[in-house]
């Protein structure tokens, strides 16, 4: 065969570029297969001037679209494609797509997108009748494109012109312009989609004299991501690969160029009887000029919208200045006495002011201020996370309770007036309570009326884009291929969380997969489809914690929908909102804080005093002995093994030392050792080297190691003279290769022109390149070191109230039975389970001044809130009977609370009258005769009782369970061991091996050989680039914690068993650490049980 | 095969066929997961266009050369 072009086509190609009006990216959710951005730069290479992103239901992908179009140069094109409803249909809507026109066409789509979801209620979104009514004003500024899945178009695919006159006639008052779509993928016969149907519909709109345009309803890029598409229509509808499910018949919805376009517009042309496409072709163009957008001026691209003045209680931009200022004079009254300290904060002040009025961000400081004053009405805890804690307005307006000045934290890391970029303020709040903050966001700065058009709000949740990983991406792909379910499942769950691209690398690298055949054809085929469904959108998600504020104008800019946790969620994510220049404001939930609020009520119930956790003085001895001796397990920050061993090293004296502490446990400085070299100075074994007097005040207090950002900031503005927020700026610099290039050509000669001798000018330089990209910021630190020193405080303080609080409200990484022996170890008494006093959060009761804390009916296995209510609510009850009867306590449950011995008191079991085999044996008795008489379920407590004789309780003279099976039945049902350790019942055992005790590890010499038993407390393998795992295992023996640490020369014989069971023996060689640092390299390891139980047989034999 | 070329001929059953005209045309793919074989990076989507076309056969009238061999007696049929 021999290939000819036809020379008419190119006449077209080159006078005039195709404009694509109607393209479907990925944020088309499980349909589109390209990211706008490979779309925009396709376009670009087509030599497009423009590009349409029309996706279904959806503007998610705008912004990233129109940066991507920026950086492409080419402009804007966006509509929504939609089902609608006019006729009464199945359930497959047809779907038409509007277009925002480019004279301030933008908002109203927007405005319309949400005005649809607002009002879909529980149905899909959809246009309907009613609502274009109601939403009139914003449809009539829309322009609509009847395509080929267009009620209109269905109409003509049934030869019923008359119809599809009627129905474009139905449309036609609601939008400010129509056009009949034409499309053709080419496919075979009449129907939507094909020449003949694509002609059908340009010679319906000549005859009625409607505009015609034509598009190829672009869902992918190359024709070659046909079977991306299938795939995704199969996600979409959970049903397997078939021609029944997909919607494509072959591959030309792709992203034609130029020529492609003009010869299908030819073909129409041509089937339509018309002569040239060039009529179909210019309107197409004219089209498309009319909706090209602006990405500044529609879409608001760098642009900044902070809420109005009247929003935060001020009338103008300079009322707010005054009003911002007066609010910081009142803090520094409240805050510093002495004379000198008031003086340097009114002069820091001033900058501070300075830089806020001159980017006119008094808005933002003063709405975060209200949010945080908000809670704290509410006797919420609120606590600046970040770089905002290096801001003295920050700290005086009471968002952030670190004093920037005492500490040497600098606002230009926070804020500057060389950056554009809003500065960001995260807020940590107490964790169970964060909705309650969410609510009066809403309630301020929200809408009630978000269904009426015209509503106006200014504030809502930010979206999260949940892409396809490895894990979803093979599941979907093994589901529409038809992979046997227990392959997906064994494949889906062996997959860590890694990108979709990396299966197939994930694959060749565990082990554990070796055994399947992964080159089986499905399995291969299925492992290669998943891998390109990577990074595609599949969900829209909430963000954990982002609020996006804004000024009334937001619903202009903004699409909203309500989201399954009932919020008004953008359907932009945190960048997108960024971009366009709303106040993006983290409120993260944070059980310290939680925790540290509980400890403070059970202290004002208990001791009857009010502490002010926030006003603690930051120089307390006792607290810093505390964390000295390296028992912080609770304590926020410092209580993982890693943590304890620096902490036991650096003996921290000091809340600076506490921030340093937390700047330096981190990768970076733990990898580039900046480690030693501060810990030898510090304890005097080499003097700080701080290269030049100049520069001892920025570097005495890290003993000359740079440890923070705000520490490079200040050496280079000390060097060269430039201001702090300069400095700044070239901080930055130094992370990349280039900019690191052009700082360092810069700093030579300006620190040259300051007088340096060249030799320190090289130091110094050597060491802002070495650490700057490891540095931290010290505000940062230091905002995490306020909870963490407040925690020690409290565990020093008020032990027995701050575990009850950690046990409550869990926020570390240890179990909860790991804290109860931490109690039990700091003289605590634990109060079993009660069903006459334990309350559902763990209480602390005083007893004659002893403290005790009273175990949690939260804490059983299995129990329901609805239960642990109910429970509390009928209380007190008289014996077990009047339990069973009033209630609502399951059996099981009820069995547990036996067990854990929650009737011991009641049935007073100390008498040793009866047992707890007993009580059993009565429970069981109670229930027979409920059902013998067949009490209905339902009917209220106290009526069930009335005539009900239980049966007596008696002893069945059994003997009671073992203390053996009292502690096997805490930790199956409370999953903690209340009344004896685990190991105490082995202890015969550990001492007649020799185990060592992990108390007594530290008298042990470096290099010896040992046997170390306990209960698995932390098993953690991080991921080696060598891809040689090492395991780290915490054991605890009830006298504290033992680390071991597993090569893989032990694994192969041990691996299993770690993972499987929790009660272990090791043998191995201990290698100290420091000073308080012990850590045992494992030589082998054993079942604890079976060890025991050999022992034992081996004593019978003997 | 290039997405812009329209063929103009071909050989059918021996003999060449010139197309006078394309009544219509169309593509077709899919049906790749009916297909899995191999686990290739890209599943066979079997892409095709179609044309139909109404042809009539080349040659009609033609002038060929017509040659006897004297020695051998063979006969030769060439197209000029």
């Amino acid at each position: 065969m021999k290939p000819q072009g036809d020379g008419s086509f190119d006449r077209f190609s080159t006078a005039m570029s195709f404009i694509h009006l109607r393209v479907a990216s990925a944020f088309s959710m499980k349909y589109g297969t390209t990211q706008p951005d490979d779309l925009v730069e396709r376009a670009r290479q087509h030599g497009a001037p423009a590009l349409a992103l029309t996706d279904r239901a959806s503007l998610s992908g705008a912004i990233r679209f129109t940066k991507a179009c920026v950086a492409h140069g080419i402009a804007p094109i966006i509509g929504i494609n939609l089902p609608i409803e006019i006729t009464p249909k199945d359930k497959s809507y047809p779907r038409v797509t509007v277009l925002a026109h480019g004279d301030g066409g933008w908002p109203h789509l927007v405005r319309f997108l949400t005005g649809l979801h607002m009002n879909k209620g529980d149905g899909e979104l959809r246009i309907t009748t009613d609502l274009l009514e109601k939403f009139s004003v914003h449809s009539t500024q829309l322009h609509l494109l009847h395509g080929p899945q267009s009620p209109l178009s269905y109409e003509l695919a049934a030869h019923r012109a008359d119809k599809a006159l009627d129905l474009f006639n139905l449309t036609r008052e609601f939008f400010a312009d129509h056009a009949i779509e034409c499309v053709s993928h080419l496919i075979a016969g009449n129907g939507p989609g094909s020449t003949a149907h694509a002609a059908r519909s340009l010679i319906f709109a000549r005859d009625h004299d409607i505009d015609a345009v034509i598009t190829n309803a672009v869902r992918m890029r190359d024709p070659s991501d046909g079977p991306i598409a299938d795939l995704l229509d199969c996600a979409r509808q959970l049903v397997p690969l078939d021609y029944r499910h997909i919607e494509r018949r072959n591959n030309q919805a792709y992203l034609k160029n130029s020529d492609e376009m003009t010869q299908v517009a030819t073909e129409i042309a041509r089937a339509a009887g018309e002569g040239t496409p060039r009529a179909l072709l210019k309107t197409t163009r004219e089209w498309a000029e009319r909706a090209l957008l602006s990405p500044q001026r529609d879409i608001g691209l760098g642009g900044i919208h902070l809420p109005e003045p009247h929003i935060v209680g001020a009338t103008s931009q300079s009322s707010m200045r005054t009003l911002l200022r007066s609010r910081v004079e009142a803090g520094i009254h409240q805050r510093y006495s002495a004379n000198k300290d008031v003086k340097a904060a009114r002069i820091r002040l001033d900058d501070e002011l300075a830089t806020v009025a001159s980017l006119g961000y008094e808005s933002y400081f003063l709405t975060v201020a209200d949010i945080a004053q908000m809670a704290r009405d509410k006797g919420i805890r609120v606590a600046a996370r970040g770089s905002g804690a290096g801001s003295l307005i920050c700290h005086l307006l009471g968002i952030s309770g670190v004093d920037p000045m005492r500490h040497g934290l600098l606002m230009e890391r926070f804020c500057s007036p060389l950056r554009a970029a809003l500065p960001d303020i995260d807020i940590d709040v107490e964790s169970d309570r964060r909705l309650e903050i969410y609510e009066m966001v809403f309630n301020r700065y929200g809408s009630p009326s978000l269904h009426l058009p015209g509503a106006i709000s200014r504030a809502a949740t930010v979206a999260m884009f949940d892409t396809y990983r490895a894990r979803h991406a093979i599941r979907d792909t093994g589901a529409a291929l038809g992979l046997p379910a227990a392959e997906i499942d064994l494949l889906a769950k062996a997959m860590p969380h890694v990108r979709a691209r990396n299966i197939q690398a994930v694959l060749q690298s565990l082990p554990e997969l070796k055994t399947l055949n992964t080159s089986a054809p499905l399995m291969a085929m299925t492992v290669s489809l998943a891998q390109e469904l990577d990074g595609l959108p599949r969900h829209l998600a909430m963000h954990p914690c982002a609020v996006v504020l804004s000024d009334g104008g937001l619903l202009d800019r903004i699409p909203l929908h309500i989201n399954a946790g009932g919020y008004p969620m953008v359907e932009f994510d945190k960048d997108d909102v960024e971009d366009i220049g709303l106040l993006k404001l983290d409120i993260l939930g944070v059980r310290m804080q939680s925790t540290l609020a509980y400890a403070v009520s059970e202290i004002e119930k208990i001791e009857e005093k009010k502490i002010d956790l926030d006003a603690i003085s930051l120089d307390d001895e006792k607290t810093y002995q505390l964390i000295q001796s390296t028992r912080t397990l609770g304590i926020f920050q410092i209580e993982s093994p890693g943590q304890r061993e620096l902490v036991g090293k650096l003996n921290p004296r000091t809340f600076n030392d506490l921030i340093i502490d937390i700047s330096l446990f981190r990768p970076g400085p733990v990898k580039s050792d900046m480690i030693s070299p501060f810990l030898h100075s510090r304890h005097g074994f080499t003097a700080a080297d701080v290269i030049h007097p100049d520069l001892a005040p920025i570097l005495a207090e890290t003993e000359g190691v740079v440890v923070f950002h705000e520490q490079v900031i200040s050496i280079i503005a000390t060097m060269t003279g430039i201001s702090l927020a300069s400095a700044d700026e070239k901080r930055r610099g130094l992370g990349d290769k280039q900019s690191q290039q052009e700082v360092c050509d810069w700093f030579f000669p300006a620190a040259t022109q300051k007088g340096y001798p060249l030799d320190v000018i090289t130091k110094v330089w050597e060491i802002l390149r070495a650490f700057a990209s490891f540095g931290f910021c010290k505000a940062h630190a230091a905002a995490f070191a306020l909870p963490t020193y407040q925690s020690a405080w409290l565990k020093t303080h008020y032990p027995a109230e701050f575990i009850a609080g950690v046990l409550t409200h869990d926020p570390g990484m240890y179990p909860r039975r790991l804290i109860l022996d931490e109690a039990r170890q700091m003289g605590i008494t634990l109060a079993p389970l009660d069903v006459n006093k334990s309350d559902a959060s763990y209480r602390v009761e005083c007893d004659g001044g002893k403290k005790s804390i009273r175990i949690a009916l939260s804490s059983i296995a299995g129990i329901s809130d609805h239960e642990i209510a109910s429970i509390m609510q009928a209380r007190p009850y008289i014996d077990m009977a009047d339990f069973v009867a009033r209630s609502g306590a399951s059996t099981p449950i009820t069995e547990s609370l036996i067990l854990t011995g929650g009737f011991d008191e009641l049935h007073s079991l100390h008498t040793g009258d009866i047992n707890h085999r007993d009580l059993l044996l009565h429970l069981s008795d109670i229930e027979k005769s409920h059902s013998v008489k067949s009490i209905k379920k339902g009917t209220s407590g106290a009526q069930m009782t009335f005539g009900f004789t239980p049966p007596a309780l008696i002893s069945s003279g059994l003997p009671n369970i073992t203390t053996n099976e009292r502690v096997r039945h805490e930790v199956q049902r409370l999953g903690m061991d209340i009344t004896h350790h685990m190991l105490e019942f082995y202890a015969p055992f550990l001492n007649a091996i020799g185990a060592v005790r992990s108390c007594d590890l530290l008298a042990q010499r470096s290099g010896s050989d040992l046997l170390v038993a306990g209960v698995k407390v932390a098993l953690q393998t991080p991921p080696i680039r060598s891809g040689r795992r090492v395991i780290f295992l915490t054991l605890d023996d009830g006298y504290g914690c033992s680390d071991s640490t597993f090569f893989s020369d032990v694994q192969s014989s041990s691996a299993g068993l770690l993972y499987s069971t929790s009660l272990i023996l090791v043998r191995g060689v201990t290698r100290r650490t420091g000073d308080r640092g012990i850590s045992i390299r494992a030589t082998g390891a054993w079942d604890l049980s079976e060890a025991y139980g050999k022992w034992q047989s081996s004593k019978v034999a003997i | 095969m290039d997405a812009m070329a329209t063929p103009i001929e071909f050989t059918f059953k021996g003999k060449r066929f010139r197309i006078h005209a394309v009544l219509s045309r169309w593509c077709e793919a899919g049906g790749w997961w009916n297909r899995v074989s191999d686990g290739r990076y890209r599943p066979d989507d079997g892409a095709r266009a179609l044309w139909t076309v109404e042809a009539a056969p080349i040659g009609a009238l033609a002038t060929f050369e017509i040659e006897r061999d004297e020695a051998t007696g063979r006969w030769l049929i060439r197209s000029i």
